[in-house]
């Protein structure tokens, strides 16, 4: 019996292996390919025969630093997205306390109209938005960019704090109160730091989405001034040397690694409930 | 130090009565504890005193003063709440001393009054973990530090002990008793433990359906109910009631017959008796006469069920009572201790 339950239990952790280790694979192996095409000569990646052993080169990397102003195209995607992250908190933060904790009248449509701007293709947004920003003057900087970036991502920011919110017992609330904290100090001192779990995650998700955006950021930045790395990636293709594939590949993957390099910092607090041990449970 | 009135209150939501008619006068230093069942008005009372819920009509008063228009945090009231309430993100050192940096307390007051309320609580030694790192029983004892750390006029608990085993239940609630004499602060606590509402309080106010039924000591709650839901839900097991008639003084019902009783009322009426002012007696003149349903001995008591009629009924018997069940069975009643009340509206007669 004993040896029998050891044995099923051995096949399941392996079979457990199994299926998590080929999952990785799947989700890893797009990453490396790129990594592998970004280190390779362009001549061996356009070659139609496949090469088993790859020749080493940093040829692209090279190249997107020293032809292209690669370093000036990062800081440009890490100001912006750092900054619309910033709006975005500044403005979800008092909106979610409110649409989770307030009694007032329209409260639920208000919460639903946040949401549902959401839902409408952006292209239908992208030619107004072009002249709103040529009006102000903003065209072509990253202020634009930052402001775009809060504009997309600040309905489900709003969301997700929200339901976070929601699930902090009103006790916690109410013992503040009596012990004598107002709103702000309330807000401030309880509720933001229960919540840090889903501020960080909201954060996250916006930075990820702010990183990948194309098309407004394609529409506003229409010299290297204002360029993302996202963007940049379009420099490659076209023009008299054609699709530049190690380049592309490369800069994509220097786009993914701080994004991991976040994700993997803030891991714990992604999936661990701060509010733990507040209440019986 | 502060006295309570309540005057008149009434809550309603819409169409709703939250709490209705409430009108108590609590003493400074008393200890008061609001006893029914869930539903009934008493932690809405309660939380209408904290300020934390404004009742529709009547006044709040605290040593004279109106307080309904006062804010939750300018009341001097500290509130120990059902699911304790701690600041997960703050140390135990920290949610204790929240309420005097909130209060303005200087800061230099601050480390002696914390050690303090811990000390009175004995979680001196765990004032540097995180809410979760401690056990129910120590969460417990920290919220009732942080209420008890600025001394306020009034403290408010809202069922503090059911989140706890019977066992550090009892400890629990004697370590609240002498702590609250130990400080002499008026005390509201609520509970729907009856066992709570009678060791720890001065006087308990029975409600249900948000208006009170009694107000009264422990020993006059017991021994003098005023109407059958008193009656009823003070005591374990609770009161036998029975319905009848009554006339010339002879109750009679199924297998219950009770001589001698001093009342004019004639007709239906619910005769009520203890389970602990019932004995098994040999004689057949006996007020009870039914069979052995069911028995139940505990070691320290035996609980003996008699039936008679299709009526069940609890007897105390002592702790070697045995019997073989539906055997037949006479119960006599202490005739000083056989209640009558109203069989329409539960009031006490007699």
């Amino acid at each position: 019996m004993a040896s029998n339950r050891k044995k099923s239990r051995g096949e399941s952790l392996f079979l457990r292996y199994l299926i998590l280790g080929g999952w990785a694979l799947f989700c890893l192996a797009p990453v490396l390919w790129f990594l592998s095409i970004g280190l390779r000569p362009r001549t061996e990646i356009i070659t139609p025969q496949p090469i088993y052993i790859p020749t080493f080169s940093l040829d692209a990397w090279h190249m997107i630093w020293e032809d292209w102003p690669m370093g000036k195209y990062l800081r440009n995607s890490v100001a912006a997205i750092i900054g619309s992250v910033i709006i975005d908190l500044v403005l979800a933060i008092p909106a979610a306390y409110s649409l989770s904790r307030f009694e007032y009248k329209g409260r639920d449509d208000i919460g639903f109209y946040i949401l549902s701007t959401r839902m409408m293709a952006p292209a239908i947004v992208a030619v107004p938005i072009f002249f709103l920003f040529r009006n102000m003057g903003l065209l072509d900087t990253i202020w634009a960019l930052m402001l775009v970036y809060a504009a997309i991502n600040l309905s489900f920011v709003t969301w997700i704090i929200r339901s976070y919110m929601l699930d902090i017992p009103k006790e916690l609330e109410d013992a503040a109160r009596t012990d004598g904290a107002g709103e702000i100090r309330i807000l401030w001192e309880i509720i933001i730091p229960a919540i840090l779990p889903g501020i960080i995650t909201a954060s996250v998700i916006a930075m990820i989405f702010a990183i990948n955006e194309f098309l407004f950021t394609l529409l506003i930045a229409s010299t290297p001034d204002a360029y993302t790395m996202s963007v940049a990636l379009a420099n490659f293709t076209g023009g008299s040397d054609g699709v530049i594939y190690n380049a592309i590949a490369l800069v994509a993957f220097l786009a993914f690694v701080p994004v991991f390099l976040v994700v993997v910092a803030i891991q714990k607090h992604l999936s661990r409930g701060l509010t733990m041990g507040a209440v019986k449970g | 130090m502060a006295r309570i009135e309540l005057n008149n209150i009434q809550k309603k939501w819409g169409a709703f009565w939250g709490v209705r008619d409430v009108n108590i006068d609590i003493k400074d230093e008393e200890f008061v504890v609001f006893l029914g069942p869930s539903g009934c008005g008493k932690t809405t009372t309660m939380r209408m005193i904290a300020g934390l819920e404004e009742p529709n009509e009547g006044e709040i008063k605290m040593d004279g003063e109106v307080m309904n228009d006062i804010d939750a945090r300018d009341r001097d009231v500290a509130m120990v709440f059902q699911g304790y309430a701690l600041y997960p993100n703050m140390s135990i050192y920290e949610n204790i001393r929240f309420p005097l940096r909130m209060r303005g307390v200087p800061k230099d007051q601050h480390d002696g009054l914390v050690k303090k309320a811990a000390g009175l609580v004995e979680l001196t030694d765990y004032l540097d973990r995180k809410p979760s790192a401690l056990s129910g029983g120590q969460r417990q004892r920290a919220a009732l530090a942080r209420a008890i750390v600025r001394e306020p006029q009034v403290f408010l608990m809202d069922e503090p002990l059911s989140n706890l085993d019977a066992k550090l239940r009892q400890a629990m609630r004697v370590q609240i008793k002498h702590i609250q004499r130990a400080l002499k602060i008026t005390t509201v606590y609520v509970t729907h433990d009856q066992i709570e509402a009678m060791t720890l309080a001065d006087r308990i106010v029975i409600m249900q359906s948000g208006m009170i039924q009694q107000i009264g000591t422990p020993d006059e709650i017991y021994n003098d109910p005023t109407n059958t839901f008193v009656a009823n839900f003070i005591g374990s097991p609770p009161m036998n009631l029975i319905e009848g008639t009554l006339s010339d003084g002879t109750f009679v019902a199924d297998g219950v017959r009770v001589t001698g009783i001093e009342s004019t009322t004639e007709g239906k009426v619910t005769l009520g008796v203890r389970p602990e002012d019932c004995t098994v007696s040999a004689s057949t003149e006996a007020e009870l006469n039914g069979t052995v349903y069911g028995l139940e001995p505990t070691g320290d008591v035996t609980y003996l069920t008699v039936k008679a009629g299709d009526k069940l009924i609890e007897v105390k018997a002592d702790r070697t009572y045995r019997a073989d069940l539906d055997v037949p069975v006479q119960v006599a009643f202490d005739p000083d201790r056989i209640y009558v009340f109203d069989s329409e509206d539960g009031k006490r007669i007699q």
